[in-house]
This record gives structure tokens, sequence and C-alpha cells, in this order.
């Protein structure tokens, strides 16, 4: 019979699987001291459009084959790197960059200003969505070693930007070809790229930085459980694994958690669905969360601290405004809020009208049920984690969360109308005025809570015009400025609930130098010392 | 099944009994178990089925029957949510793709020309992977239970159409057949006098068999991601998320959900083997 076969073919699966990973291991691929096998990278896994700066790679993360005008430092200031200065005008409409005239590209041709004009016209024109550089106009080299950009608003962060975008050359550069065979002046260059697998990149013995210890840096594409079977076979110097992994113990290996400032939270449309749609035609507003009283019981509700110890696998850290604790901006009056308050989120649910007439346990208002929709990304286990936590707490107080796994395909036209789980951080403070800008709101992942608030759009204004030093208090009023703001003191437009940790399982021969490691910024960023990595013993075969 | 003839043993109770009652004792232990699996499912609202962050990754033991997954959930509970879940997906599609089938096979008996046109739909959709049209079909659906539901029950309607037409066939040819249709008795009043009552044996059977595959391409389609949310408790979903911690060496979310899957189709097969002995006395003897 038929089912038989059937059958039999399922009971082979099951005892193949079982099997394969009864015997899990092996032979590994061996290499040598002086050589790195990396089973991590930076956000999104292998890029799609190749290792092209311009279409998005490593834009938060270092490029390693290419080289940026500025760094960041651990202790989140910028030096110098392919810049030997810059300075911006009063309000920051104009910056001048003066830059290396030492500087080779691989290619041995030298690397000038027009490269970097090129580069961020480039990007600001037909630059990867992901990219910011709406305040660019222009950037244009004044002679070989200056550069000057023109802005069309003032925008104090456009120095982040000097330390995002790696710099290709603009005489051979197409935009078709560069991604599969770039050329850059970064610490390494680029050798072979095996789709699907892996990327080789050898040493830049041109470098005009820092050399690093390492001759040739292989980068495999394996995510999740391919990575972590690699560490347990002893083919990788450094698997990057979910925190669910976190706590497993492999031989040879010790677990390097690294900080972030990489925070997960969901966006709350404040207004109500009136059947305005976007220009692409998707749904806004949301007429559960439009009700100030529904965010707020969400955001005294919840216990993040929970969701750290428990969906977070203990490595998490409780956040209420999206602003990673460590950053100078973050604002200590929110977070210092008490949370999971059962009680307070039931008397604020009751004291807006929210009852419970039914008996399902769920509270209604105006024959509206106080149930939403929450997306998460089915790749991301940590968000699929926080959606069915939330979705338990939200219950005890009578807010009923269906969860619902998906993919960012059919996510985008829930954007604006439904939460969504997102993870968002970086040393950049504009992430603040994507997130939260009233102007902003209904292009893409921008605002997708339409916030509307004259008072934050104020802040943010004030902000983009100060000295990054003198814009903290502006950027953390945004969050809380004593009487309105989004945080859940003010409008509790977004429901964040708290900061992961990245975990990399490390070989115990290599050193990966954690105490000069940066803060890690969203997708992760972990080469960002490699100059500093040190094989201490011969690795063990 | 298939032990009546070694060494029948006067100690041995079951040996005891003839054909027809063992016969009956499997259908009714099979269904039995079938209706248990089905019933303490639906008692299980896949709401109380929490995390327990406590408890993460807990191997079997008599608090957890199949131990716990990754976020502390009783696995037992969701493997039996799942299989309920598989059950009522499969019942769906095997009524469905039945109705599909009788439809089809008698509009395919009544003339020549619509009989090629059902013989070349059958070819049809047996040329193509079944596993594909069932994905192409529940995306088009909007996935979900939904979805999932009416792919299986479009595909599998094939072997079945086959079977009832060449009965039908057979019974045209008849001398009952053709003297009633020399009384003048109407296509209709023929195939719902003579011909029906002769294939329900093949209909209730086939109906039966067809849960098996339905319940194991559900499975497929779950494990590959298309459908259901990676949260909610159906087997291949929770096959597919073992996968993922086989690695740190938890055996238990795999081997027990995979295992009660196997027997579930298992069991299907064996009540549908033997109502065909029951119903159809002929086939007992082969």
């Amino acid at each position: 019979m038929d089912s038989k076969y059937l059958i039999g073919i399922v009971a082979v699966i099951i005892i193949a699987v079982i099997a394969g990973a009864v015997l899990m291991g092996g032979s590994s691929t061996h290499r040598a001291d002086d050589e790195l096998v990396v089973a991590a990278y930076s956000h999104g896994g292998e890029p799609e459009a190749g290792f092209d700066p311009i279409l998005g790679w490593n834009y938060l993360a270092e490029p390693l084959i290419q080289s940026t005008l500025l760094k960041m430092t651990p202790n989140m200031e910028y030096k110098n790197d392919l810049a030997t200065s810059w300075k911006a005008n009063s309000n920051f409409t104009q910056y001048t960059v003066n830059i290396r005239d030492d500087v080779k590209f691989t290619d041995n041709t030298t690397l000038d200003a027009e490269d970097v004009a090129f580069t961020y016209n480039e990007a600001a024109k037909n630059g990867a969505s992901d990219l910011d550089f709406t305040s660019l106009k222009n950037a244009t080299a004044k002679n070989s070693t200056t550069v000057v950009f023109d802005l069309n608003r003032p925008d104090s962060t456009f120095v982040d930007k000097f330390a995002y975008l790696g710099i290709v050359p603009s005489d051979s550069y197409n935009n078709n070809t560069y991604g599969s065979h770039p050329v850059g002046s970064g610490p390494y260059k680029f050798v072979q790229w095996d789709k699907g697998q892996q990327v080789i990149l050898e040493k830049n013995n041109d470098y005009y930085g820092k050399q690093p210890e390492f001759k040739k840096l292989t980068i495999l594409f394996e995510m999740n459980d391919a990575a972590f079977n690699s560490a347990k076979k002893h083919e990788v110097d450094v698997a990057a694994v979910p925190l669910a992994y976190a706590n497993e113990t492999v031989d040879g290996y010790k677990m390097n958690l690294l900080d972030t400032i990489d925070v997960r939270g969901l966006s709350l449309p404040v207004v109500n669905d009136t059947g305005n749609k976007t220009a692409d035609g998707n749904p806004i507003g949301n007429n559960v969360t439009g009700d100030k009283a529904i965010r707020e019981a969400l955001s005294y509700g919840i216990n993040r601290t929970t969701i750290a110890k428990g969906a977070l696998n203990g490595f998490g850290y409780p956040n209420f405004d999206g602003i990673a604790h460590q950053l100078p901006w973050a604002n200590a009056q929110v977070n210092n809020i008490s949370d999971g308050n059962v009680t307070q989120a039931k008397k604020i649910l009751s004291d807006a009208g929210w009852k419970d007439t039914d008996g399902d346990g769920i509270v209604e208002k105006n024959g509206t049920k106080a149930s939403i929709n929450v997306y998460y990304s089915a790749e991301a286990s940590e968000r699929q984690a926080i959606a069915v936590t939330l979705a338990e707490q939200a219950k005890e107080f009578g807010i009923e969360i269906n969860a619902i796994g998906s993919n960012w395909d059919e996510m985008d036209s829930h954007v604006n109308s439904d939460p969504i789980v997102w993870g968002w951080g970086s040393t950049d403070p504009s992430t603040m005025y994507n997130q939260y800008y009233s102007n902003l709101s209904g292009h893409e992942y921008s605002n997708p809570a339409s916030v509307n608030n004259s008072a934050v759009d104020g802040h943010i204004n004030n902000a983009m015009k100060m000295d990054r030093n003198s814009s903290y208090s502006e950027w953390s009023a945004v969050s809380w400025d004593g009487s309105t703001g989004i945080s859940p003191l003010g409008d509790a437009a977004w429901l964040w609930v708290g900061e992961i940790k990245y975990g990399y399982y490390v070989d115990d021969s290599l050193d990966i130098s954690e105490k000069t490691a940066l803060l890690q910024p969203h997708g992760g960023d972990i080469f960002s010392n490699i100059y500093d990595w040190h094989r201490v013993s011969s690795i063990e075969k | 099944m298939a032990n009546s003839n070694n060494g029948p043993s006067i100690y041995n109770p079951f040996a005891k009994l003839n054909l027809r009652t063992k016969t009956l004792i499997t259908i009714g232990l099979s269904v039995f178990i079938l209706v248990i699996v089905v019933i303490s499912s639906l008692f299980i609202n896949s709401g109380d089925i929490t995390t327990n962050f406590q408890a993460m990754n807990k191997p079997p033991s008599f608090e957890h029957f199949f131990g716990t997954d990754w976020m502390g959930r009783d696995m037992f509970t969701r493997t039996l949510k799942g299989l309920g879940l598989s059950v009522q997906i499969g019942a769906g599609a095997s009524i469905l793709s039945s109705l599909i089938a009788i439809v089809l096979s008698f509009i395919g008996s009544t003339n020549r020309f619509l009989d090629g046109v059902i013989s070349w739909l059958v070819d049809l959709f047996l040329s193509i992977p079944h596993i594909l049209l069932i994905i192409l079909i529940s995306i088009s659906l909007g996935g979900g239970a939904f979805g999932v539901t009416v792919g299986v029950a479009l595909t599998h309607w094939t072997s079945l159409t086959r079977v009832l037409r060449a009965e039908i066939k057979q019974i045209k040819t008849s001398d009952f057949v053709k003297l009633s249709e020399r009384f003048g008795k109407s296509k209709l009043w023929i195939a719902r006098k003579h011909i029906l009552p002769l294939v329900t044996t093949q209909i209730i059977v086939g109906t039966i068999l067809i849960f098996p595959h339905a319940i194991m391409h559900e499975a497929s389609v779950t494990f590959l991601g298309f459908g259901l949310s990676p949260h909610e408790p159906a087997i291949g979903i929770i096959l597919s998320e073992s996968m993922k911690y086989l690695a740190t060496g938890n055996w238990w979310l795999a081997l027990f959900p995979g295992l009660s899957l196997l027997i579930l189709v298992l069991l299907f097969d064996i009540a549908g083997e033997n109502i065909k002995k029951i119903l159809d006395p002929t086939s007992a003897n082969e």
C-alpha cells in the first residue's frame, strides 16, 4: 500500500535526524593559527547585493573591505580614520572633512576627496533604503584632500554617517558588478565569494591603520543552529548564536556575551483607523492601540524584568523608551519607571471605560474588544519569545494579544496599523528622528506608530542644530521632557521591552579583546575591533 | 493484522477469536484511540500552553511526559494539540477530497467527452508534485489552517476518482444497468439506485485511507514553514523547531512528537484496512 511507503519514509527521516544529531561531529576543516574562520557577520546574514556599502553592506558595522572617514571608539566618541580633521558650520548644514593623502585602494589607485564625494552622492541618490542620507544635498571635492558636504536641513547627526559608509573608488565603481568584486581601502581585501556559503578575505598589507594579526579571514554564512554545529565540530573560531543557545557549553569554546544597544520593542499605532491609507495603500491606525489607556496599561502592566529573565534567557535588560541604558542620552526618569503592575494596568483600563462585559476575561469599550495582533519576524526566536510572553502577560489585565509569526514582505502592509516587534539600536541618535518625527510617518519603516507630538518634533529639531555633546539633553527629552514625550510617562507610543546581548562562541585559542569591542549596534558588529584580536595559543586539533 | 495463522495457541485468548471479531476489535481500538486524541486536543486551548522559562529544555519526566521546549512549554500538550489539529485538517481534507472524487467520477460516467476531461484532470494533478501544489494553493488562499486544508483537499481526490471511475465503468456494463436503461430509467435514477450502493464501500474505505496521506502532507507543509505561525502547535512546526535544538542534545523534542505522528498515521491505516475487510469480505481473503 502507498501509505505504508509514507510511514516508512517518515520513520526513516526521524531515525536519520536523531542519528545525525547523535553522531554529530566527524572530520573538521583545519586552519592555520594566522587564519580566522568566523560564522558571524552583521545584520541580515549574507548581503544579497554583495559587499557594496552603497547597497547596504555593513552600514552600521565595520565594513572590513572598505574604510570609513571616522571610527567609533568604545567610549562612544569618534576618532579620525580616513579623515584627518572635520568641522561643521554653526547650524550644522555644512560639514568640511579633510582626508589623508596616503591611502590607496587595493587596485593601487589613490583614494582622494573625489572618491569620498562620489560615494556619498551615490549613496544619497541610489543607495539602499536603509541608508539614511536624506539630509545630504550634495558632497563636493574642493581639492584632492578636502570634501564639503552641503545639507538640506540642519543635521548634527551627520557626523555619525561618516563612521558608517565605506568609501568606494569613483573611477571603477559600477553598481552592478562592484558588490561581487569589491575594491576598497580597509584592513582586508576581497578574494572570493562563494554565494550562499562563504566569503574569503585576505589581509591588506597596504592598510594605513593598525594591521590585524590574521592573514586570512573566512566568513561563513551560517546562521543559528548551523553556526552552533560548526562550533561543536571545531570548524570555526567564532560562531554567532541566538540567545537560546547561549547557556550551552561547547568544549574548547567560551561564550562571549557582548553588550549591545540593540533594543526590542513594539510600535503601538497611536491613531485610530479612520480609513486613511499610506502612499503604498496600507491602512493607517488601530482602534485599540489608538486609545492611550490601552498603551499605558500595556506599558505599566507587562513585566519587563520577567521578560529579560525568561524570553531573553536572563541576558536581557529592561528598557522603556528604546534608548539603551548605556547611551549618553538615556533618560534616567524613564528608566526608573516601575512596571509589572497588573492592578495599575486594570485601573487604567477601567478608568478609561474598558470593561469586561461578556465575561471572557478580555475588556471591551463601545463594542470594541481589546484584542490586537502583534506581528513578529518568524526568523528571530527572541522576537517570537517576546511576542508569546507579552500575550500571556497582557491576558492577565484583560488585553488579548494574538501573536502572528510572519515575514517582512507580509509585515510591510501592517507596519502602520498593527504592533510589530522591532529591533533598533545604534550610536546614532537620528534613529529617534526616524522613529518618532511626525512628518516621516507612512514612509517605509519610519514612524510606524504615527507619533504626532509637536514637542517631540521640537526637541528633535533642536537637537539637530546642536553639537553632539549638548544635543544629548534634547534627545533625552524626546523620551520625556517633564510634560510629554514618547515614553510611557508621556504618549506611551511604543512598548519598548528590553535590550538584548549578542552571544558568540569563541575558540579558547582566540582572544577577541572584549574590552575594546564597541557596544554592539542592531545587527551586531563583531569585527569592530578585529585589529585587536589575538591568537593566544595554537588551535587545538 | 496478519498473524491469524501462525500457530494458534489455546493459552492465547486472542487466538480463539475469529477473524471478524478480531477485525472489529482492531477497528474499535484504533478508532477509540483516535477519538480520544481528537477529543482531548479539543479541550486544550492553545492559549493555555504557557511558557515557563524556569523549566526550559527539560528532558521527559513524570511532570512533563514529553519534556519541555526552549520556552518551557509542555511538549505533551503541544503534541496532543498538534495531533488534534492534524486530524481535523485531515478530516476536512479527506471528506472534501472524497466529495470531489464522487462528483467528478459520476460526472465522468455521463458521457465520453466529460470522461476524457476528467481523466485528463486526474493526470494533470498527478503530474505535479503534491507538496508543491499544496504550498501554492495554501499560500494563494492566505495560509492558515484553512489554506492548508483546502490545499490538501484539492490534491488528494485523484486516486479515489480513478478507482471510482473504473468501478462505475464496470458496473455500467452489467446486465441490470442495461435492463434499467431499457426500462427508460433516468441516468440519475441509475446512478442513485444501482451505482451508488455498489461503490459506497470504495468511498468509505477511500476516504479513510486518504487520512494518513492528508495528515502526512499537512505535517510536511507546516514543517517547511508554510501555513501557520511558528509558535502554534502543529506537528510539522514542532518537528522543524526540534531540529534547531537537536544539536544541543534535546532529543525528546523530535522523538516523541515524531513517534506520535507515526502512530497516529498507522492507526488510521490499520482502521482503514480493517474496515475494508468488514465492508468488503472478499478482500479479507487476499
